[in-house]
This record gives C-alpha cells, structure tokens and sequence, in this order.
C-alpha cells in the first residue's frame, strides 16, 4: 500500500466514525419513533395540501413529504423504514405493482373498492384503513336514535352483496332484522318500493352504484313519502336529506394516524376501521319525520363508549 | 298544496357550524349531491300539522278492496258517505244536505275536480282509476287559505302514483256480483330524465237493484277511462309535470217526470246521462335555492254532461199564456195547472184580475185541444269548463320562519240551454298567504289568509290561525280558528231553469219545438256562506308499540247558508239558513306486529240547522274498523267493519272481507283476490230508492304486475 493509499484509509476512518458518532448522537437526540413519512396520491390539491399540513403539524419530529404520483420511483426502490401513505386508489395500483417496498397505509379506500381491486385477498404490507362507515356502527346508531326500528331495509348490489353476512351477524347482535333487497336497475324503483313496506328505516351500504347523485333523489324523495329515514351512506347524503350517519373526517384520522404510526410498521393492522369518528344528523328531516334531534356529540361519545372492549 | 316545517335558513351553514365539516376535507365525501329534502320538500310532522289529517295510505286502498273513492271515505271519521243513486255518491263531512255535497273541496294532483257550473263532485265520473291512486289526504276542516274556495268542511287531496313509482306493466280485471265488471291496465317506462304512465280502466256494475215499489233501479253505469302522466326533470332546479285524462261513460237515471197535467199516461223510459270528463294540467316546478321553491300550474277541465229524455205534457204546458201566469205567480199558476179538471168548466181560481184573464185564456185553450198528450224531447245536457293558473311560492326565511303564499285565477263557464238558457261565466282571482313559525321547539304558530274576488259574488278575506304546542316531536296539541267562505255557485245564484222541449209529436201552438211554462230563475244577489270553525285537538305517535292516535273537538258554525235544494218549480235561494256541528272524533292507526295492523275511526256529531233538510246527512254516530294482516307465504286478509246509526234516517252497516293471495311467476307477480261486502241491517242506502235484493255481494279480482 502507498502512503497516499494509507492516508486516505485513515482520513476515511476517522471521518467514518465521526459520521457514526454524529449519527448516534441523533439517534439519540430524536426520539425512538422518528421518522420519514412520504405521502402520494395521483392528484394534488388543497385538500391533499392541507391534510399533509395538518400531519406535519400532528407529529412535527417526522418528515412529512407529499410527492405526487408521477414523481414517485419504483415502489421496491423505497427506503424499508419509509412509512408510506397512498390518498387514493391509483397510488395504490401504483404500489401494488411491486410486492417490494415499504410498509403501506392505505387511506381513502372503502371496502368497495379493495373488494374490487384486490378480491379478499389483502396484500402483504398492505393496511387498508376503511373510508365507509362501519356497518355495526352504523346498525348501532339505529339502535340509538330510532330505539323502535327492528326491520332494517338494506338496498345491495353485486358490489355490495358481500357486506350482507356481515351485516347481519352484526343486526343479530343488536336484535335487529335486515331485511335486504337486491336492486340491480337503478331506473327501477319496483324495488325500493317493495323493500319500503317491510323496512322501519334504511341503512345505506356505501355502495356508489346504488347511491350517487343521479339515484339520490328518487331515493330520498321516495322514502320521505313513506315517512322511512335513511341512516348513511356517507356525511354527504346527510345533507341531501338522509336522518344521520357516522363519519370520519380529517381530524379523526389524523388521530387514527398518529397512533399508528408510533408503532413499528410490523404492527400495523391488515385493516382498519377508524375508532375516531363523529355523527351528523339532519335536524329538518328529524324534525318532519317527528323524530328527536340528533343530539350529535352525545350519539357519538355513547358509540364510541359501545365500542370499548375490554 | 300542503305547507311543511319551519326550515333551517340553511342545512349547510348548521353542518358547516356544528360539526367540523370542512369543504375541503380530503376524507369527506365530495360528490357533488343536490340537497332533496329541502325546507321547501319537507312537511310537517303529524303531531305539527295545523288541523286534523287522515292519510288513507296505498296499503289501506288496497285492503279496503273498494272500487270508488267514495267508498274510500268511509275510513274517514267524520265523512257521511251516502248514495243519491248507484251511480251518485253523496258524500258531506259532518253533514249537511244529502242530494247536493257542495261544501268539500276535492283535487287530484291539486287540481279541484269540483264541477265549475253546478257546483258537485261526479265522484264516480272522476278520470281517475283506483290503481292509479298513491294516497288519498284529507284535512278535516275548513282550509279555504291552502286549498282555495269551497274548502268549506273538508279537503280531500287525491295523489295518484309518480310515474318514476309505475314502471312496467300491470294488468287487472275485477268480476262478480251485481253486474261488476271492471278492467285495469297500465304500462310505466322511464328514460334517463324522466318516467311516464299511461293507463286504461273501466268500470261497470248494476247500481242498486230495486226501487222503494220493488221494481227494477235503472243506476247502473258503465265508463272507460284514459290517463296519461309525464314528469320530465329538465336541470337540477326545475322539472316539468303534465298529464291528460279523459273518461267516457253511461249513468243510467230512473225516468221521473211526472206530468202537470192530470189525465196525461205517456212517458218516456229513462233519463240516463252520458258523461265525459276531460282534464289536462301542466306543473313547472322551480328550485331557486334549497330555502325558495315555485311552481305555476295551469289546468284545463271540461265536464260534458249529456242528457236528452223523452218527456210528454198536455199540449197547454206550452201556452204563452200560461208562462206568462207563472212568471207572474208561480202559486196560482201551479194551483191551476195542477187542477185544470175543477176549473175546465167554470170559473178559474181566485186572483187578481190579471192572473184571472190569463187564467180563462188558458182554460180556453185546454178545452179546445190543450189537453191532448204531446210528446217531445228535453235536453238538459250541460258543457262545463274550468281554466285554472296558480303561481304558489314558498320561501324560507329563516330557520323557524317559512311563507307560503301565491295567486290563483280561474275562469269557469257553463253552458246549458235549460239551466242557464245559453252561455255563464265566471272569473275568480285569489292570493293568499300562509306564515309558519317555529317559536321554540315545542310552540308552533300557523296562520294565513286569503283574498278572493268572483266576479259574480264580490270579494272576501278568510283568515285561518292555529297553535301547536308539541310535547315533543311526536305529541302535539293544537288550537285551530278558521274561517272559510264558499261562493254561491252558478247554479244557486244564477240559474234560468227552463225546458225547451223539441221534436214534438204533434204540432202545438203552432210549432214543433215549445218552451215549457215553467221558469225558474236564480235570485243573483246570494251572497257566500260563511263558516267559522273551532277545534282542539291531539295527534299522538307511541313509536314504541307502533300506535299513531288522533282525536279532536270541533265546533262549527256556518251562517248566511244557502239550504233550499235545486228544484225548477219554486226554487227561492237566500242565505237565510244556519247550522252548527258540534262533536268529537278520533281515528287509531295500530301497527300491532309487522303483520297485522288495526285501524279504527269514530265520530260523534251533533247537527243543528235551521232547515231540516240540512240535518239529513249527518249520523250522530258513525266509524269503521279494520285489520289487516299478512298471513306468511303470500296471504293476506283485510277485515273492516264500517257503520253509522242514521244517514237520511236509515242505518248504515257492513263488514268487508278480502282474503288475497300473492303468487310469484317468475319476474311476475299475480295477486288473487275475493271480495265478501255483508250488509248487516235490513235498511235502504241513504234513499227509499236504494235497495238491493241480497245483503251481500262477492267479487273476485286478478292482478297481474311485471
């Protein structure tokens, strides 16, 4: 070896091992659970803006990055310790190409669509946080402010068919009947009038094929007229004129978020429904149906109470 | 028309303030959903409603197993439902006089099938088929300031089936005793902005059987109908309803003239009526925002009713002379024609000197051939029209405050050689006004008025006020004071009553067409009957056991009432009468499980009137009860009892029985059904001359949908 050789070797592990002394001294300054959290979604906005805004200022020792989906690499060409966060369903195609890659939070995705794009099979790395209401959730906020309700009409699709075991172990549970109709021509509303007459209240499956803005008023207007309210689909069907739904909006899931993502990512859940949530109602159709206010914090804090298992 | 709750100034603005729902939330959905059940959509609760309301659900229609709307009301407390003849329901709420039911408004799809001329309800010539009825609403009181003139005692509101709720096909045919023949079809499509439904029907029977002498009652009817409905969304804000109906048909009516003139046999047969009904009517509705909606609808109505009898008088009943006398005198002219034998041979009856020259002119001519038989024709057809527009708005000011208001104007014209001698109209403009206010969440403050000016009756203002303070959203009490006024109608006011009688069989007087003596004119100068009504009352909904209830106190007045039944010869109107109904009512709806459900009503009602007649059509006790149950595996029975202790004077009772079976075929479905109505008292229907020979009747129908 030439001493130019030699020098550089000892120049080299001198700065090696200040490096790891800089490093260690990091690592201990941070805390344990610091880390890079990497945000994607096709499309930017203020709403995807805003939610990226609101984790950094949620958990302000990590790094939050928003990069857009173009700009992404290869997932597998991801860092392992990154925590990687897809905002809507083509990231998640994007992330699915590779089996490689980081562990994955899957937000904004409702069990609709993982249904649609993944069968029942959840891949690995994968936590799919679920955007629809939770149907028991939903059958127990039924149960709470229309205590009289036992037969619930459920209108289904064949994207929704799947959710009705489910549905009905949990009614079960509650003493309440589903009484479920399949409804496969949305310009037929036989139907709904037939699954009217046997239902005391309607629960909507958040199923975009059966309730989306061309059926919406055919649907709300026609249970109105036999005095049926409609709990669910979402919060925006509340405002249309269904009575009440549970929701999840940006501040409970930013909770949701940042319990998770103090766990190591090998504890991170297959699935998830949110346990932060709120209610709505619509204080002028429970008015007209001769039905008490939604009293909308108190609803919620005695679901959530429900929800607490030993 | 009917005017729901006090609305939020805006449901998004509460969201938007109560819970942290933000436009821009990435996890809120933010499809873009139109706001549906709108302050302006939204009515108000039962136990808010402003006055008493029966609601007779598509369920009911159809366990009732009834064929006429009529029959239908008989699950109202309080509705007297009587029968003129097989054909001619006389239905009155509370009473009043059983051949003309004058004071209920009725309206299909807001339309008032009231008849523009004489003032009545054909109930059975209405262009509405049973099937194509959705729900039947009927506010029990007078609500002249929401449902317009003749909102007198009641409204009943008929709302037939959206087309978007009539898709495919249904089919129906209905057999069985007493001539019952009635038939039912009806196609739905839909396209991607809006639905249509056209259907068929017709309907026959026998009407009554026998007359009070035991002979053979010519009421049967037989009638086919016609009724086209579109609704057409055009944007988000606005859509369009029309629709056409059209009816054809036959009442049959027992021949009852009876001639002046003593020693006269001829006579024709029958006097029966062909009726055909047509009504076209045409809804835009507007959406501003979700707190401010409109609509103008414009309608037209035409009733053609004809009637052409065969009638046969001495030929001196065309005597100018003798007119002449009975529009001098219409006694002494009555007292000699009735009694020409006594006179024929010597002096005519005491009188002025004028009445007697006439009357000795007139003896002259009986005994020179004014007493031979003369036949002829009489036409006493009508032609009716009604051309309506009504601009209705609604607006809600605030979270608790909400106005209902609008115009109206209407342009009736009747047309009838022996009613009106010729061509009568009428024109009639109204606005009115409805402000509802949500004081706190338990006080609720309703009230209105409304203008009218008639061209025939001068103006009037009706004023309408009610509380109801809600124990909480399903229990409420109310308070209500109304008036409500009712313009006397072409007939009562402005009748010119004379036969014309042509094809005479023989030459008289000179001509083979004659103007019968007899003339009857109305006064011109009747002014509106006034009602002033008083009511208590609760409306209660137990969710727990499933029992809706709702009783009320009443005390109505009507003053200025114009009592004097339409007759041609000595027909004096004058709004001299009065009459008070006091009582109390109740109606139960009990959905006991989820199969069986049981329903009664109850009335008492006291009337007092001034003139007798006014007192016929009101039973002091009068109810039904029903119960209906789903059997499991396609059956289902309906059992009703319906009853009143005195309708005219005779008593009223009788229980229905439809036992049906549902049976799938396939995407299909057929529903088998029989009918048993037993009559349980022995006495006529509301007149001497309705009778039938069995006390029960049995029909069968099969439905088949898909």
């Amino acid at each position: 070896m030439n001493p130019a050789q030699s020098r550089m070797s000892a120049l080299f592990g001198a700065r090696f091992w200040r490096r790891c002394l800089l490093l260690a001294s990091l690592a201990l300054a941070m805390p344990a659970w610091s880390a890079e959290i990497l945000l994607t979604a096709a499309e930017d906005g203020p709403g995807v803006q805003a939610f990226a805004q609101a984790l950094r200022e949620q958990r302000p020792a990590d790094s939050v990055t928003f990069k857009a989906l173009p700009d992404m690499p290869a997932p597998g060409q991801l860092p392992g310790n990154t925590r990687l966060i897809l905002l809507d369903l083509p990231s998640l195609d994007w992330r699915l190409q590779d089996t490689q890659g980081p562990a994955t939070l899957v937000l904004r995705i409702s069990r609709l669509q993982a249904r649609e794009r993944l069968g029942n099979h959840v891949p690995a790395k994968i936590s799919l946080l679920w955007s629809d209401p939770p149907v028991d959730r939903q059958l127990r906020l039924i149960a709470n402010i229309l205590p009289q309700a036992r037969r619930i009409g459920v209108l289904y699709g064949s994207d929704s068919e799947f959710l009705l075991p489910e549905l009905r172990q949990h009614a079960a549970a509650l003493g309440l009947e589903i009484v479920a109709q399949h409804w496969d021509n949305i310009n037929d509303s036989r139907p709904l009038l037939s699954l009217f007459k046997n239902s005391d209240v309607l629960l909507g499956l958040d199923d975009p094929q059966l309730y989306n803005p061309k059926t919406v008023k055919n649907l709300l207007l026609s249970s109105y007229a036999r005095q049926l309210p409609l709990i669910g689909p979402n919060a925006g069907f509340v405002r249309a004129g269904s009575l009440a739904s549970t929701y999840s909006d940006q501040a409970d899931w930013l909770n949701v978020l940042d319990r998770l993502l103090d766990r190591p990512q090998a504890g991170w859940p297959r699935s998830l429904y949110p346990d932060h949530f709120k209610v709505v109602g619509n204080p002028q159709v429970a008015r007209s149906l001769g039905i008490e206010q939604v009293d909308e914090t108190a609803v919620a804090t005695r679901l959530a109470e429900g929800e607490k298992h030993p | 028309m009917y005017l729901g709750p006090p609305p939020r100034s805006s449901l998004l603005l509460a969201l938007l303030v109560s819970t942290p729902l933000l436009a821009d939330d990435l996890f809120l959905d933010n499809q873009p959903l139109p706001q549906v059940l709108t302050a302006t959509r939204l009515k108000q609760s039962a136990a808010a409603v402003p006055g008493s309301m029966t609601v007779i659900d598509s369920e009911l229609i159809k366990a009732s197993g009834a064929r006429d709307i009529a029959e239908l009301l008989r699950l109202v407390p309080g509705m007297m439902v009587g029968y003129t003849s097989g054909n001619q329901a006389a239905v009155n709420y509370h009473g009043t006089n059983a051949s003309e039911a004058r004071r209920m408004q009725v309206l299909i799809d807001g339309r008032s099938v009231y008849r523009a001329g004489l003032a009545t309800v054909d109930w059975s010539d209405i262009p509405v088929a049973m099937e194509d009825i959705e729900r039947i609403e009927v506010f029990r009181g007078p609500n002249t300031v929401s449902y317009g003139a003749n909102s007198l005692m009641a409204v009943v509101n008929i709302l037939t089936r959206s087309p978007a709720n009539s898709l495919g096909t249904r089919m129906k045919m209905t057999r069985g005793e007493r001539g019952i023949n009635d038939w039912y079809a009806s196609q739905g499509l839909g396209w991607d902005t809006g639905n249509l439904r056209l259907s068929l029907s017709g309907q026959q029977d026998d009407g009554f059987d026998s007359d009070r002498v035991g002979a053979d009652y010519r009421d049967s009817r037989r009638l086919n109908r016609f009724s086209l409905k579109v609704s057409q969304t055009l944007d988000q804000q606005q859509s369009i309803d029309w629709q056409i109906n059209a009816k054809e048909g036959t009442n049959q009516r027992p021949y009852t003239y009876k001639p002046v003139f003593a020693g006269i046999t001829d006579g024709g047969n029958d006097s029966d009526v062909s009726a055909k009904d047509y009504a076209a009517s045409l809804r835009w509705n507007f959406d501003f925002n979700p707190d401010h909606s409109l609509y103008v609808q414009g309608s037209a109505q035409q009733w053609d009713r004809r009637q052409v009898w065969t009638a046969c008088d001495a030929k001196v009943s065309f005597s100018p002379e003798l007119t002449q006398l009975w529009q001098m005198n219409p006694n002494y002219a009555e007292k000699l024609a009735r009694h020409m034998k006594d006179y024929e041979n010597g002096r005519p009856p005491q009188g002025s000197a004028a009445e007697q020259a006439l009357a000795e002119e007139v003896l002259k001519q009986w005994n020179n051939g004014g007493k031979e038989s003369v036949c002829g024709n009489i036409d006493q057809s009508t032609k009716e029209s009604r051309y309506d527009l009504e601009v209705q708005d609604t607006l809600s000011l605030s979270d608790s405050l909400r106005l209902v208001s609008g115009m109206n104007y209407r342009y009736d014209r009747a047309d009838s050689d022996t009613y009106f001698n010729g061509r009568l109209d009428d024109t009639t403009w109204r606005l009115f006004g409805h402000l509802e206010w949500r004081a706190s969440e338990h006080w609720l403050l309703q009230g209105g008025a409304m203008y009218e000016n008639t061209d025939l009756s001068g103006n009037s203002l009706t004023p309408r006020v009610a509380v109801n303070y809600l124990i909480n959203p399903r229990h409420g009490l109310r308070a209500v004071y109304s008036e409500a006024i009712r313009s006397p109608d072409m007939f009562e006011n402005n009748v010119n009553w004379s036969y014309k009688v042509t094809n005479l069989s023989s030459p008289t007087y000179g001509q083979n067409v004659g103007q019968y003596f007899v003339k009857t004119r109305g006064p011109g100068d009747l002014d509106k009957e006034l009602m002033r009504s008083r009511e208590l009352g609760y409306n209660g909904f137990f969710a727990d056991i499933g029992l809706n209830v709702d009783v009320k106190l009443f005390y109505d007045e009507i003053t200025g009432m114009i009592s004097e039944p339409l007759r041609n010869n000595q027909y004096i109107a004058s709004n001299s009468n009065s009459s008070r109904f006091t009582g109390t009512e109740t109606q139960l709806d009990w959905h006991l499980s989820t199969a069986d459900r049981l329903r009664l009503t109850y009335a008492y009602v006291d009337a007092d009137a001034s003139n007798p007649l006014d007192r016929q059509q009101t039973a002091r006790n009068s109810g039904s009860a029903g119960w209906m149950r789903e059997w499991g595996r396609g059956w289902s029975s309906a059992l009703f009892y319906y009853g009143n202790d005195a309708l005219n004077q005779y008593r009223f009772e009788r229980v229905d029985m439809r036992v049906a079976k549902r049976i799938a075929l396939g995407k299909a479905n057929l529903e088998l059904a029989g009918m048993l109505q037993q009559r349980l008292d022995h006495q006529p229907t509301t007149q001497l001359d309705n009778n039938y020979d069995q006390r029960h009747v049995l029909y069968f129908s099969a439905e088949l949908e898909f």
